[in-house]
């Protein structure tokens, strides 16, 4: 995970505690690209993503004072992400979803036309095989697989513990690998 | 290591929580098992075409536009702005305040009929309120101490919330009925376990709350030595049979696996061995079964394990789970 170090993240959240705008700047140019990756996978939806991850820093500004230390920045910051990630999925439940051929790809340099629709295949299986999980599989997965967070840390960041942490992604591989098991979507056809 | 630890610690190895000693005795492992082998493959497959998702990329139309933002909120954040309130009104609303409260002591003590009697509280029918075994703590004023509304035409709890255990194993839930009301106490508690049960059950129109409930479930009684009450025992199975909703009927079998296996959970698995629609759950349902009669091998879930191992309709990955569980059985 491609965390700072504690103190250095610390400092940042005592510039932005004291005002200092080039201090939230820094926090955003050092977890915006973390954070959005979570919220992108989380929701399924790049313009959604980009909202919540706004919010986070928005929150992160308002609430620099409430921030004691107990887990770090990152975890911290994870955290508000996946609260939020849960109140934009609960307000949005009965809303119409965004098709996933809506979602702006990311442009593929060099690519051709098949690599690209290979391409865009892989990651439409993916996304829906992750957007079939629970929540609570899903952020932990996601923490674990995409971000490479030890399951300590996943554990500070959802407020649970380690053993529910371990079933947590244990379930949501169990489930992964029956659906990729399933006739034309197997994993190895994915990959 | 056994077979049955093989999904686990090869998880652990990908995520890089194995420590030594579990890496080599995976390595061990897998070298004189061929299923395992193929079986930690097919994960290891599976790990790599997740990473095969591309990362969302910070685009510098949203950096601009963020960037934007948290300078406004920053500046905004200096000179806060607030609604600003005459000078004389705190001094009036205070005086207001005690007016309304002198009131309503004043009514009160007259005996209006809207001041209950000591008596008359002491004198309320048993059966209007149910007490329960664990701390109760309503939070709202003036609610009664010690006990929560009973639950007869099955009213809806709102914004229910969970604590997650203490280090005492105490957990609390918290939810709207009238007022707002707090149960502290341990999930092997009856009322508790009551409860719990009524959660899954009753409480069935938001599947995240039916799911939150399930998982307290599953974490408090999972490979416990308590056994879980008959009430979340008879919840869960309902919940395996007739939910809806996958996700939730796959968590009730997860909860439902760690269990210790009766006759009553055997059954509820068979169903959903026979005739549930979704894959995963019918996975769920061959492990749990699986491991329930290498402990007690019993006719019927050989026979379902056996069909299941042959039937060409069925997803490959359940017949091979199947397969690999009879295989694993020693008659």
């Amino acid at each position: 995970m491609e965390m700072n170090s504690g103190s250095d993240d610390a400092v940042l959240l005592e510039r932005i505690r004291r005002g200092d705008t080039d201090g939230a700047a820094e926090l955003f140019e050092r977890y915006a690209p973390a954070l959005l990756r979570f919220t992108d996978r989380m929701l399924s939806d790049r313009a959604s993503a980009e909202e919540v991850t706004q919010e986070v820093f928005l929150k992160v500004i308002s609430r620099a004072h409430q921030y004691d230390g107990r887990a770090g920045v990152a975890s911290w910051l994870f955290a508000i992400a996946a609260n939020a990630c849960r109140d934009r999925r609960r307000r949005e439940r009965r809303a119409a979803v965004v098709p996933l051929e809506s979602v702006a790809e990311p442009r593929a340099r060099g690519e051709g036309v098949e690599a690209t629709i290979a391409s865009r295949q892989r990651r439409e299986a993916v996304r829906e095989a992750l957007a079939d999980l629970s929540e609570e599989q899903r952020e932990a997965l996601v923490l674990a697989r995409y971000h490479g967070m030890p399951y300590a840390e996943i554990a500070k960041t959802l407020g649970i513990s380690v053993g529910a942490v371990k079933t947590r992604i244990f379930r949501a591989v169990e489930t992964l690998k029956a659906r990729f098991s399933e006739g034309e979507t197997s994993w190895t056809a994915a990959t | 290591m056994d077979c049955r630890d093989l999904t686990a610690l090869a998880i652990e190895r990908l995520t890089g929580e194995a420590d030594e000693a579990s890496r080599r005795a995976l390595s061990e492992h897998l070298a004189r098992c061929e299923s395992c082998r193929r079986e930690a493959e097919g994960l290891e497959a599976l790990w790599a075409t997740l990473g095969r998702d591309a990362d969302a990329d910070v685009s510098p139309e949203f950096r601009r536009r963020t960037l934007g933002l948290l300078e406004d909120e920053m500046r905004r954040g200096r000179v806060r702005a607030f609604r600003p309130r005459p000078v004389f009104a705190r001094p009036l609303l205070q005086a207001a305040s005690l007016a309304a409260a002198g009131a309503l002591g004043y009514f009160a003590a007259k005996g209006l009929p809207f001041a209950a009697s000591p008596a008359a509280v002491a004198g309320r029918p048993s059966g209007a309120v149910t007490p329960m075994a664990g701390a109760v703590t309503p939070t709202a004023p003036g609610a009664a101490t010690g006990a929560v509304p009973g639950f007869e035409g099955n009213p809806r709890l709102a914004n229910v919330a969970y604590r997650p255990a203490d280090k005492d194993g105490r957990i609390s839930i918290a939810f709207d009925l009238t007022t707002r009301h707090e149960i502290d106490g341990k999930p092997s508690d009856p009322e508790v376990a009551k409860l719990l049960a009524y959660l899954v059950t009753h409480n069935a129109e938001n599947a995240g709350e039916k799911s939150r409930a399930i998982e307290l479930v599953s974490e408090h009684f999972s490979g416990a030595q308590t056994a879980a009450s008959p009430e979340i025992v008879a919840a869960l199975t309902k919940t395996l049979r007739t939910d809806a909703n996958p996700g939730v009927r796959k968590k009730a079998a997860d909860a439902l696996a760690g269990f210790t296996m009766t006759p009553e959970i055997r059954s509820a698995f068979l169903d959903a061995l026979k005739s549930d629609k979704n894959p995963a759950v019918r996975l769920a349902a061959v492990d749990a079964l699986a491991a329930g009669a290498k402990q007690s091998p019993d006719a019927s879930t050989i026979q379902s394990l056996r069909e299941k191992a042959v039937d060409p309709e069925e997803n490959n990955f359940v017949r091979a789970k199947a397969a690999s569980a009879l295989k694993a059985m020693s008659f």
